[in-house]
């Protein structure tokens, strides 16, 4: 893997119409290295157009997708710096899986050793001589991620990698992911499920009609959507309540026993209330669907601070 | 390393062998048919008539090897690998061109054997120098109608659109020349549409009275070529994958 020397990939105002369709409509994010973003947003906002124009599949009507600092169409031998994952029945029926990650090979002037590597690491060696028409989704699938890690490349994009997928799979891939990203590779996960991405994305794009509707952490998005909330259980709320507000908190009885928190974080309500009996302690924990619904309900655009 | 992955991209689909075979067929076939049926005449000109029939699947080969990306999206793959386009295609059109004139020279071989085979008693000679210009001519023809093929297909797209219109190009301007009975229309034909004035290199007589000459006629066909090569070049380049 080439050492990342710049932001792994960056669009700055992309705009891309067809016809009368505004599909991307003045977009700018940043994907850092070593770790995975998601790319969320409904079906039809955008994010396969984006992904299309960062590869250069697609060229922009107005902005910039720069890929290691670069337009992707300037890059040598792309696939040493991006692998990319866009659409898994794009494969000739009649061909050889091995034959298929070959020709990817050569053209990159990458060594077959490495596509037996790859077709070994997805687990698919036993069929790399069966022409891929025969291949049930989950193999195309796998046979598409396996030429995306082909040239072992700092920037990973997968639009969708899950659609499709059994059970079995999607825990398969969501390791997989978390693994590259754990490496430093920048991994730039597409879909239009938010739960999909439930333990496997550090931080989100969300976007909706081609505009971005949030760029954020999955904690604090997590975060925002639980307002922080920790609920109490004690035999003695009363105290609480005073000790609590007395700390800086806003603390209510909500049940004959329990008392909702917010404010302060558990490790300080704990430490607050050392000596007080506690029978329970516990984060209100929206999921990653609602923090998202939220997000999307209110329509509005806003972004957070991103974490240097 | 671009024209290495076209290579095998081309021929690791089993289309690709079955048409490359099924052309020294057709022509070899067609050719010894031709042979063994003619009455007299130009004898090298007969003997490789094949090539009416082996282009035709020269044609589906070149246009195939580009319409199949399109159709699977593979063509997506390809310019994420190798986003210079111009060489992609600059790649694809030496893997394709080489593959249709290598099943060329074997059906224009395999004829010329059976030619000799059969047109050895009316004095055919495969060693003389027309017919060798003719063999080669003939050769290099397929190698040009495979260019224009591969032109059109990256122009279109779409495989039948693409094929409709080479097979137009190639065939309906001599279909209306047997429908004219003017004789200037006769030659004009003869001279500017890409089939009839391409293989005018295959004639090895009367050739102070032919419409165009050998080489003058294969370098019509290969402007066609070269018109529609650039014509998909320059869309393949501008416009979205």
């Amino acid at each position: 893997m080439e050492p990342v020397t710049t932001t792994s990939i960056e669009c700055q105002g992309l705009r891309k119409r067809y016809g009368r369709t505004v599909a991307v409509d003045g977009l700018s994010f940043t994907v850092e290295p070593g770790r995975v973003t998601g790319f969320v947003g409904p079906n039809g906002a955008g994010k396969s157009t984006t992904m299309r124009v960062i590869l250069g599949l697609d060229a922009p009507d107005a902005g910039t997708a720069l890929v290691c600092g670069q337009p992707y169409r300037s890059l040598r031998a792309p696939l040493r710096r991006v692998g990319a994952l866009l659409d898994a029945g794009a494969i000739h029926p009649g061909r050889r899986a091995r034959d298929h990650l070959l020709w990817m090979a050569q053209s990159n002037g990458l060594p077959p050793k490495r596509v037996d590597e790859v077709l070994e690491g997805v687990g698919l060696a036993s069929v790399a001589r069966r022409r891929a028409g025969g291949f049930s989704l989950g193999m195309k699938q796998r046979l598409g991620i396996a030429a995306a890690l082909l040239g072992d490349a700092p920037v990973l994009l997968f639009d969708e990698p899950v659609n499709g997928l059994d059970p079995e799979g999607i825990h398969w891939i969501r390791g997989l992911l978390r693994g590259l990203a754990g490496q430093g590779r920048a991994v730039f996960v597409s879909s239009h499920l938010m739960s999909e991405l439930e333990d496997t994305a550090d931080h989100l794009i969300v976007v909706a009609r081609g505009r971005l509707v949030a760029d954020i952490s999955v904690a604090d998005l997590l975060a925002r959507a639980s307002g922080d909330q920790v609920l109490l259980r004690t035999a003695r709320p009363a105290e609480a309540i005073a000790t609590l507000t007395a700390g800086g908190a806003t603390a209510a009885l909500t049940g004959p026993e329990t008392v909702t928190v917010t404010g302060l974080p558990g490790e300080r309500i704990t430490a607050l209330l050392a000596g007080l009996p506690i029978s329970e302690l516990t984060a209100y924990r929206a999921s990653l669907e609602q923090a998202y619904l939220e997000l999307t309900r209110d329509g509005a655009e806003y972004t957070a601070a991103r974490v240097a | 390393m671009i024209l290495r992955a076209e290579w095998t991209k081309l021929h690791t689909v089993r289309s690709t062998a079955w048409l490359a075979l099924a052309t020294v067929i057709t022509t070899t076939g067609l050719g010894a048919a031709a042979s063994a049926l003619t009455a007299g005449g130009d004898l090298a000109k007969a003997s490789l008539s094949g090539v009416y029939c082996g282009q035709v699947v020269v044609v589906v080969l070149a246009v195939l090897a580009m319409t199949n990306e399109y159709a699977s999206g593979l063509v997506c793959t390809t310019l994420a690998c190798a986003p210079r386009r111009t060489r992609v295609l600059i790649a694809k059109a030496v893997a394709v061109t080489a593959t249709a004139a290598g099943a060329g020279l074997l059906g224009v071989a395999g004829s010329l054997v059976a030619a000799r085979i059969l047109l050895q008693d009316k004095g055919f000679t495969a060693t003389a120098g027309p017919t060798l210009r003719a063999a080669a001519g003939t050769v290099l023809y397929l190698g040009l109608i495979a260019l224009l093929s591969l032109g059109i297909a990256t122009a279109l797209r779409h495989t039948a659109p693409a094929l409709t219109t080479v097979f137009g190009l190639l065939y309906l301007f001599p279909l209306f020349g047997q429908l004219i009975s003017d004789e200037r229309w006769h030659a004009r034909i003869e001279q500017y549409a890409p089939m009839p004035a391409g293989l005018a290199v295959q004639a090895t007589t009367n050739l102070g009275d032919v419409p165009v000459g050998p080489w003058t006629g294969l370098g019509t066909l290969a402007a066609y070529a070269g018109t529609a090569l650039l014509f998909g070049a320059a869309l393949f380049i501008t416009r979205d994958a």
